[in-house]
């Protein structure tokens, strides 16, 4: 069957199984900035916005989500283009592997689109479903408050 | 890696009806998908038809006839951040919300699959009983309202091989009323290993009109009538919250499975019950 | 750090905003044409002869390309293990064993033009098991009449296989008896580490492809590229020539990718089917079939003087290898060869350790490496000698840590397989570690007066550490660095950022000793056939070996900047000449050139050269990073849950060359090491089937599961490594279990031997005591 999406702001019509995960269709067209493999929704790193919503593609039909909004880590920002939360991410430290950041700032963009006065408590939970191993989190949740300061036009 | 390789149909019914009708003709091997987390994560290879509930727009909380309804597409997040849930039993119902799971699942997991699912290690089938919540379905042709506790002492499975859940309804509880719930997990984000609510009317220290609630035992939360019954008409005290800890311990149904064993379960259960009841008299 | 315009800054790393923005970095972010996917049949047996497998219906199945099993294989045995040649491990596997010796062991590989089609072929190929007994217990696997698990003909590097020993190891020094005799106080206990796993973000992934002139190449998820190359040769039996390995960024590594897994299968269907093929773990396979911590049961005995002084030290470690011996030897030498020395004064040392086969999923490397199972017990050990002695555990420690200058018998005695190599601390500064350590979790106010409420009660506990900085006179990196027209230089190097900033670290360095920014540093690394070798991410050798061979590399490129630049100035003693802002300056006269007009004029106008140099380097010592840490816990003696509130590591990595990266370290090691104290382990069947090989029942620490960490990083200047650097990337995991299980015995006096101390335990112990 096919399925249409709107992905960082392009129009998409891919064919597909009726069955299959929207990580693997993402993946095979190329999405390959979401990751992950757990397949149970508990790493986080396929992480993407569905109608602005921090959800598991791996746990997601791609044909529930027919005709929705994604937005990927490159909706967020470019290498050229960076959004301030992944230059926040860069600055300190926050990045190791980088392989549950993608996920990671998805999460954590969803949070300030949201709330931009949130509590540590706040940060954190946006946050806990994205696994990572390296980190240790702590200058991920530095990052986000670095980036709530630039965001408010801080410096 | 694509496990549902037999899903051959997917269906976007525009309206209730269409979907319970769909449902009961396509056969055994058909699945309404609610937030899809339990399809996917524990998939059955043998599924051919899904029934998406995306145009239906059950993803709503809303005040009727002095009851909160929440649609059967209401993520958990949703309800969390409702301002409904704000006040509502003193904002205890929604700290629980927010603690389940992880974010992302959070994200997904709705009402309507909860209830339909009614895994053992579900958060909200404890909150949604306890609080004696009024499932609402539709078969197709018309609408059936049942409490929650007498839904899943019927073949509950069966009657949702024809009828598609729509909402639930939330009594609007006044002042009087009292709400606790612990759950015991291996860290934040875990599935309870054992959870344990109540809901109590307590008027000047007595108790009245009590629902006790214990899940992830490991089998799926069930109200806990003993208990109920040793509450009733007491009077709140510090000695009541420690006799009814060693009660709940000594009589509350668990086992024991790989993840925690049963006396620590039965254990938890009366810290828990202790806990709760102590909490009420500080509020 | 004074002086420097590089070195101790915080530069963010180099591949930071690639990563953060989702470039396709990882191995499996490209695609080829035509690319078979490998799948893989497992045991469903603990330890089983495979009498006979038929493939032939799998085959028949359309687009199934190659099906491999032990009957078209190279049985070539050989170990898994990345480590140097020759391997210091048994030579006990091959590609495909005509044995299976755990659940999840390989019996067959598919690759097909899907997934969906490999796993499908799976299930029609037929297996004959002969079950045979199995053994789960190590101790039960080292005793007369068990299970015998590797039998076959022509292993090697067995202690004794009829006996299922990997290894054995003994090491003395002075007189063990005696010295407890000595001693006016003797402590003994024993504490149970338990499986654990590394849990990479990224799986194990492995592409393989023959390139335009029919070369393979194995584009790869590892932490040893060169190791990769040499034995997918041995193993496949082609020359080294014929292959190239290309280290992509890397998903986490923690030691489960210093290993050789998946890239001699893939790389097999490639040159049988001359197709690319793509070999990726599943997060259960992840679990279940690649590599985990080694279990131990760690006994540790402690003889000490009035005054506190340690005078005997005797340590048995016995270490669960599982079904094959990968690290056996080196991981379990690394339990004494990490934890000893830092209590030098003691005269008596004795350790003894027994490294067994067991029909279980196979341990590796994971970081740490035998050190996070030897600090587990032993630095609960020196707190209960402080008991005993009624002395502070801080000051206990204070008075017997090794100092600079000090040396241990345990370094030449105790090395990675062959024999160590004697060294002397040059760099250290652990007095300072205790002293801001202590003040800054309160430690003197805290300490034995816990705080009760009720039913929550608060204890502190410490540990004291110290790891290494590669090993010694085995572990060899090397550089090659060029200058380009626009003064920017290309460094080609085989170190092996994993995600740790070692790429980072490395332009840093070559920054500050060519006087560049760290922008005009171009970073290639870990590709087998365009930079010189380096032996891959382990033994905390980053920043210290490849860093070294890299510093040591920019040094022989600035004497040739300095030589052309004798002549361009008319100056003869470059001593007067200093690198800066990409400019070589004369002290002396003022004058100045740029690098790229040095470029310009030695590429094309006069005596034509390319200012380039490759260098190596190896070490003659190992020099340990130091750490003290501290944690405060909150226990709730109803539940018995156990919640870390707040975590202080003062460390000592000498001079931290990116202080926020080597933060990054600390922390994410300190997350690891918590996890794996309170809540990680493995749960099997009684048949020895892993069940929980997910993250729904692994419970690894999410954001919400931290403690406030404060990390506080005292310098120290190493004169062995590059810019006084040691490492930072292991020592701090082996904290996490014995500090708490120290903040546990302060706060209800109750210690736990299993671990990991999850809730039920705390509540069985504290009934024990009688609380």
């Amino acid at each position: 069957m096919k399925v249409h999406y709107k992905i960082n702001g392009e129009e998409k019509e891919f064919d597909i199984q009726p069955g299959e995960l929207l990580l693997d269709v993402l993946r095979r067209n190329n999405y390959t900035e979401i990751k992950g493999n757990c397949y149970l929704g508990t790493c986080g790193a396929c992480a993407v916005l569905i109608n602005e919503v921090a959800k598991a593609t791996c746990t997601t039909l791609a044909a529930q989500v027919n005709n929705a909004e994604i937005i990927t880590i490159k909706g967020i920002g470019t290498i050229s283009e960076p959004h301030l939360l992944q230059k926040a991410f860069v600055e300190k430290g926050a990045v190791q592997c980088g392989f549950c950041t993608p996920g990671t700032i998805i999460s954590a963009y969803a949070l300030l689109k949201n709330n931009l006065d949130p509590t540590e408590e706040d940060i954190k939970r946006s946050i806990d479903g994205n696994l990572c191993r390296c980190t240790g989190y702590v200058q991920q949740i530095e990052a986000i408050k670095y980036a709530i300061k630039l965001l408010k036009g801080g410096k | 890696m694509l496990k549902l390789k037999e899903v051959g149909q997917c269906f976007y019914p525009n309206t209730i009806e269409e979907a319970a009708k769909l449902l009961k003709e396509s056969g055994e091997d058909t699945r309404i998908v609610g937030g899809g987390l339990h399809l996917t994560a524990f998939p059955n290879p043998a599924i051919k038809t899904l029934i998406f509930l995306n145009n239906l727009k059950l993803n709503y909380i809303k005040e009727i006839d002095g009851k909160i309804s929440i649609g059967a597409t209401t993520t958990i997040s949703e309800l969390a951040n409702s301002a409904e849930m704000n006040g509502y039993l003193k904002g205890n119902v929604k700290k629980l919300l927010q603690s389940i799971a992880s974010e992302l699942l959070r994200n997904q997991i709705t009402m309507g699959g909860s209830v339909a699912q009614r895994e053992p290690y579900s958060d909200i089938a404890t909150i949604l009983i306890v609080l004696n919540v009024q499932a609402v379905l539709n078969d197709g042709e018309k609408e059936i309202k049942t409490p929650i506790s007498d839904f899943y002492k019927s073949n509950f499975r069966a009657t949702l091989k024809k009828s598609v859940i729509k909402e639930v309804l939330l009594e609007k509880f006044d002042s009087t009323y009292k709400f606790g719930m612990k759950r015991f997990t291996r860290n934040a984000t875990d599935i309870p290993l054992l959870n344990f609510g109540i809901l109590a009317q307590v008027n000047e220290d007595i108790i009245k009109n009590v629902s006790i609630v214990v899940g992830a035992r490991p089998g799926p939360a069930e109200r806990f009538a003993q208990a109920e019954e040793f509450l009733k008409d007491k009077t709140l005290s510090k000695e009541l919250a420690e006799e009814f800890g060693k009660f709940v311990e000594e009589n509350v149904d668990v086992a024991g499975d790989i993840r925690v064993g049963k006396e620590y379960r039965a254990h938890i259960a009366g810290i828990f019950a202790k806990r709760i009841l102590n909490e009420f008299m500080e509020e | 750090m004074n002086g420097f315009e590089y070195i101790g800054k915080n530069i963010g790393k180099i591949d930071a905003m690639a990563l953060a923005t989702g470039q396709p970095l990882f191995t499996d972010d490209i695609s080829f044409p035509n690319i078979l996917h490998i799948k893989i049949l497992y045991s469903p047996h603990a330890h089983a002869i495979i009498e006979d497998i038929d493939t032939s219906e799998a085959e028949k199945i359309p687009r199934v390309k190659l099906i491999l099993t032990y009957k078209n294989t190279p049985q070539v045995l050989h170990t898994t293990a990345g480590q140097g040649w020759p391997e210091p491990s048994p030579y006990d596997t091959c590609m495909f064993n005509k044995k299976v010796r755990y659940v999840g062991d390989r019996v067959a590989a598919v690759a097909a033009e899907t997934e969906e089609i490999a796993y499908e072929a799976l299930k029609h190929i037929k297996v004959n098991y002969k079950k045979l007994p199995a053994v789960f217990d190590p101790e039960k696997a080292m005793k007369e009449g068990a299970p015998v698990i590797h039998d076959e003909e022509g292993i090697s590097g067995v202690y004794n296989p009829k006996r299922n020993i990997v290894s054995h190891i003994e090491v003395k020094a002075g007189d063990i008896e005696k010295g407890f005799e000595e001693s006016d106080v003797v402590v003994e206990d024993t504490f149970e580490m338990q499986y654990a796993q590394h849990c990479p973000i990224e799986p194990h992934a492995t592409i393989t492809y023959l390139d335009e002139y029919g070369r393979l190449v194995i584009r790869t998820s590892t932490q040893v590229p060169f190791h990769v190359r040499r034995i997918v040769a041995q193993v496949l039996e082609i020359p080294v020539q014929n292959i190239r390995v290309i280290k992509p960024r890397i998903g986490g590594g923690f030691g489960v990718k210093q290993e050789i897994i998946l890239e001699e299968i893939s790389a097999f269907v490639t040159l049988k089917t001359s197709r690319p093929a793509r070999l990726v773990y599943t997060r259960e396979e992840e679990f279940v079939s690649s590599r985990t911590r080694h279990p131990m049961k760690v006994t540790v005995k402690i003889g000490a003087k009035k005054n506190g002084i340690f005078n005997a030290i005797k340590m048995y470690a016995l270490s669960n290898n599982g079904a094959y011996g990968t690290h056996g030897l080196t991981v379990t030498s690394n339990t004494g060869s990490k934890t000893l020395p830092l209590y030098n004064k003691a005269p008596n040392i004795e350790f003894i350790a027994d490294v067994a086969y067991t029909n279980l999923p196979v341990a590796g490397a994971y970081r740490g490496y035998g050190a996070t199972q030897g600090y587990a017990a032993l630095e609960q050990v020196v707190d209960e000698i402080a008991e005993k002695l009624g002395m502070d555990p801080a000051e206990i420690r204070k008075i017997n840590h090794i100092k600079a200058g000090e040396t241990s018998p345990i370094f030449k005695a105790l090395g990675e397989g062959r024999e160590g190599v004697t060294q002397y601390i040059q760099s250290e500064a652990t007095d300072k570690l205790l002293e801001l350590g202590t003040k800054e979790i309160g430690w003197y106010k805290k300490i034995r007066k816990p705080v009760e409420d009720a039913t929550k009660v608060r204890g502190i506990g410490m540990a004291l550490l110290m790891q290494g900085s590669g090993i010694p006179l085995i572990d060899m990196g090397a550089a090659t660095i060029k200058l380009n027209e626009d003064g920017s230089f290309n460094v080609l190097y085989g170190g092996t950022d994993i995600g740790t900033g070692l790429d980072t670290v490395v332009a840093q360095i070559v920054s500050e000793t060519l006087g560049v920014k760290p922008e005009q540093i171009i970073v290639y690394a870990a590709d087998t056939d365009i930079t010189p070798f380096d032996k891959g991410a382990y033994a905390s050798s980053g920043t210290f070996i490849s860093g070294g061979a890299v510093y040591n590399t920019a040094l022989k490129v600035r004497e040739q900047i300095l030589e052309v630049t004798k002549e361009i100035f008319g100056e003869f003693d470059t001593k007067d000449f200093i690198l800066k802002d990409g400019f070589v300056i004369s002290e002396k006269s003022g004058k100045k050139v740029s690098l790229s007009e040095i470029a310009y004029q030695t590429l094309y106008l006069k005596k034509q050269q390319q200012i380039m140099a490759t260098n190596s380097f190896v070490s003659d010592s190992s020099p340990p990073p130091f750490a003290a840490h501290f944690v405060e816990i909150e226990v709730d003696k109803e539940t018995g849950i156990i919640t870390p509130i707040k975590y202080v590591a003062a460390v000592d990595c000498g001079v931290a060359i990116n202080p926020e990266l080597a933060k990054g370290q600390i922390i994410g090691s300190i997350v690891n090491g918590i996890g794996y104290a309170l809540t990680e382990e493995y749960k099997f069947s009684q048949t020895g089937k892993l069940i929980n090989s997910n993250f729904m029942e692994y419970r690894i620490p999410s954001s919400r599961d931290i403690p406030d960490i404060k990390t506080i990083l005292v310098e120290t200047y190493e004169p062995k490594g590059p810019y006084g650097a040691k490492s930072v990337a292991e020592i701090n995991i082996n904290g996490p279990i014995p500090a708490i299980g120290n903040a546990l015995y302060n706060a209800l006096g109750i210690r736990i031997h299993k671990l990991p101390y999850t809730p039920e335990k705390v509540l069985e112990a504290l009934k024990n005591k009688g609380a």
